[in-house]
């Protein structure tokens, strides 16, 4: 058997999933987006759905609340991640223990994490309690609005969160692998700390860190459970929208629903894809 | 699954007794079977129900006192899927159906009433003309026309009801001494209060039907809104209910800024004191709330004197469900005289029985006369007092639309 014989049949239980499942749930989702749904009568693919979603206010402002959530996640998360590894990668006693302690919330599921944002920072929460207790409010309501706000706090709380450690990981790994011979060398050429940082460190470290904020700002775009547990009712998060229409119990949202689903996959592919060209020119500068 | 696999192994082994649970999808052919051969063909099977999960003590109810009787009396294995909005099974049933899936549907049975009855209905989607197949049927009244129509849509013997409710309104007697007792009592309360009241935005089903006692109040009473939807009448009443609503919206929880999405989200702020009202369109949810810690003891349901909507809800079998004997079995367990007032104790459940109860054994007659209230929760007597009937489907949709776009945002 040649190589490349191989290599296809190792790779073709992934692909026949992939292809399957993913592609053909997408072929679906567009065929019902262009509302072509037999059993309720519509035989007939349309725009309608698209036309429909693209003069909707209620879809812009969804579009605009998920990018900033995305966006603002990915960077505090990406910053303090950087920090956070570059503390953790000196030697310090008790090093192991807290390097543990940082990685800890990987294994804690999103669901979990949201739910304990509830629990602190709700205007009925544990925060909220300590302020009354301590005479700072006097009613739940002066507490401020960190939870179901129009400012998506506490969704952004929740990510940043998760996603320090996930970023922190990947970067400290980065560094641990580039060692300290480079940043050395420039001290001794006269950099202080913070150029060496700038110019020597951070342009080694930078594709690690840009692979793995771009696969949380995906993810983050993408996500439904955290924003429809913790956002507010209106505007809704992007998926959370998409879902709505879903369960809409009128048939003919169905297609807009679709509609959703598919804009949200389009511009995923389309944001990741500028963000990494992008990222290469920088990269090659 | 496995112990499926297990009495299959079992019975071919000893090879005389033939395996009993066949696929019964075929509807057609149970209609007017003698009852013994249904409960025949549905031995040793399963039945997949689908219902909304967002109350620990109906999931109880449900899966060990219904699924015990299922397994002792009929070797039957219930599975309870839980839901957090009905329209997820109807979806299910949907996509199957248009998929070609006919005959080995993965719903059985559905917790169902109002505008998904009508989706079920619309899409062809429902297994009907079976009621008198069942022995219990002869305790349903069907010549009620709350039990004959769901939300004004004919029954046409696609559904069987299982519970009626009527909304109620509940406060904290510690918090609050005299509660709005009328939608125009409560409308002043709420500006006399500021942010102590919101209710969960629509389409969620309790948010949806605080809406409408609105709406009724705004059309001058809900007489002339029955019937058949009718664009000028919902126009006149729908710019005075979004009028009324966005009127009190600064007074609401955080200033109207934003709403709950969920009656569990509204029982938690009603819980952390964070507002001072809360209803429920099952007013025994108050007792459980307070007997399971979550309601302070001083909490007290009461209905209002213009009256509260109320309705029955029904369970449906899917058409492609395969297992339909089985769920035929379940439904008249449930509509059992036992059953009916197992639901109806305060600690259970304590939902009204949509059967006629004139009409059952005099034994369990006698049980339901010495059922004991919660003292929290108002009397069902006392709220069919002033009972309001609910809207057709389209009435509801339009109303829930409009409120999106005219409040919501």
């Amino acid at each position: 058997m040649s190589d490349r014989v191989k290599i296809v049949l190792l790779l073709a239980p992934a692909m026949i999933i992939i292809g399957v499942l993913f592609f053909g749930g997408l072929v679906i989702g567009l065929m019902r987006s262009f509302s072509y749904m037999p059993i309720i009568g519509l035989t007939e693919p349309n725009f309608d759905a698209y036309i429909s979603i693209f003069t909707s206010r209620e879809f812009y402002l969804s579009f605009l609340l998920t990018f900033y959530i995305a966006f603002v996640s990915t960077f505090i998360s990406s910053v303090l991640a950087i920090g956070a590894a570059l503390l953790l990668r000196r030697q310090f006693i008790g090093r192991a223990i807290v390097n543990f302690l940082f990685q800890l919330n990987l294994t804690v599921p999103h669901l979990v994490g949201a739910i304990g944002i509830l629990y602190l920072f709700s205007q009925s929460g544990s925060f909220a309690r300590l302020a009354a207790e301590w005479g700072m409010i006097a009613r739940p309501s002066e507490f401020p609005a960190l939870v179901f706000d129009p400012y998506a706090i506490g969704i952004i709380l929740q990510y940043v969160w998760k996603e320090i450690p996930f970023i922190g990981v990947i970067v400290l790994a980065n560094m641990q692998a580039l060692g300290e011979d480079y940043e050395s060398v420039a001290r001794s050429l006269g950099a202080n700390r913070w150029q060496a940082f700038i110019h020597v460190l951070l342009p080694l470290i930078f594709p690690g860190v840009l692979s793995a904020s771009v696969i949380v700002f995906a993810f983050i775009f993408g996500a439904y459970e955290i924003p429809a547990l913790l956002g507010a009712n209106y505007p809704a998060a992007l998926p959370v929208l998409a879902y709505r229409k879903y369960t809409d119990v009128d048939l003919a949202a169905r297609p807009e629903a679709m509609a959703m689903a598919i804009v949200i996959a389009l511009l995923s592919a389309v944001m990741i894809f500028l963000y990494v060209r992008y990222a290469r020119r920088r990269v090659r500068s | 699954m496995r112990h499926l696999a297990k009495c299959a192994l079992f019975a071919s082994a000893v090879a005389f007794a033939p395996l009993a649970h066949a696929d019964t999808a075929d509807g057609e052919s149970l209609i007017g079977k003698p009852w013994e051969e249904v409960v025949e063909m549905a031995r040793g099977g399963t039945v997949n129900w689908f219902l909304w999960g967002g109350s620990d003590n109906i999931n109880r109810y449900v899966s060990e006192y219904i699924g015990g009787i299922l397994k002792d009396e009929y070797d039957i294995t219930l599975n309870r899927v839980g839901l957090s909005d009905t329209v997820e099974a109807v979806n299910i049933v949907l996509g199957e159906v248009e998929s070609g899936v006919t005959d080995k549907g993965s719903v059985d049975m559905i917790w169902i009433n109002g505008e998904n009855f009508r989706t079920m209905k619309q899409g062809d989607l429902a297994y009907c003309g079976y009621p008198d197949t069942l022995p219990n049927n002869k305790l349903v009244d069907w010549n009620n026309p709350s039990i004959a129509n769901d939300f004004g849509v004919p029954v046409d013997g696609c559904e069987i009801p299982w519970s009626k409710a009527q909304f109620a309104f509940a406060y904290d007697t510690a918090r609050t001494e005299n509660p709005p007792r009328s939608i125009p009592e409560l409308l002043e309360w709420i500006k006399a209060n500021p942010g102590s009241f919101t209710y969960p935005a629509p389409p969620d089903f309790n948010g949806s039907v605080f809406v409408r006692h609105v709406f009724y109040h705004a059309a001058g009473g809900v007489d002339n809104l029955l019937g058949a939807f009718d664009q000028a009448k919902y126009d006149a009443a729908a710019a005075e209910t979004w009028r009324i609503l966005n009127e009190i919206e600064p007074y609401l929880w955080r200033e109207g800024k934003t709403y709950p999405t969920s009656i569990n989200a509204l029982e938690q702020l009603f819980a952390n004191s964070e507002v001072d009202l809360y209803f429920n369109y099952e007013p025994a949810g108050v007792g459980i709330n307070i007997d399971n810690g979550t309601f302070p003891p001083t909490a007290k349901g009461y209905g209002l004197t213009d009256g509260t909507i109320g309705n029955t809800n029904y369970t449906i079998i899917p058409i492609n469900s395969p297992n339909k004997a089985a769920a035929l079995v379940l439904q008249n367990v449930l509509l059992s005289g036992e059953a009916q007032y197992e639901k109806a104790k305060p600690d259970v459940w304590g939902t009204s029985p949509a059967i006629e109860v004139s009409r059952t054994s005099d034994e369990v007659q006698k049980q339901f006369a010495s059922l004991k209230k919660h003292p929290a929760v108002v009397p069902a007597s006392e709220l069919s007092k002033a009972a309001l009937p609910e809207l057709q489907a389209d009435w509801i949709t339009a109303i829930e639309k409009g409120w999106i776009e005219n409040v919501g945002q």
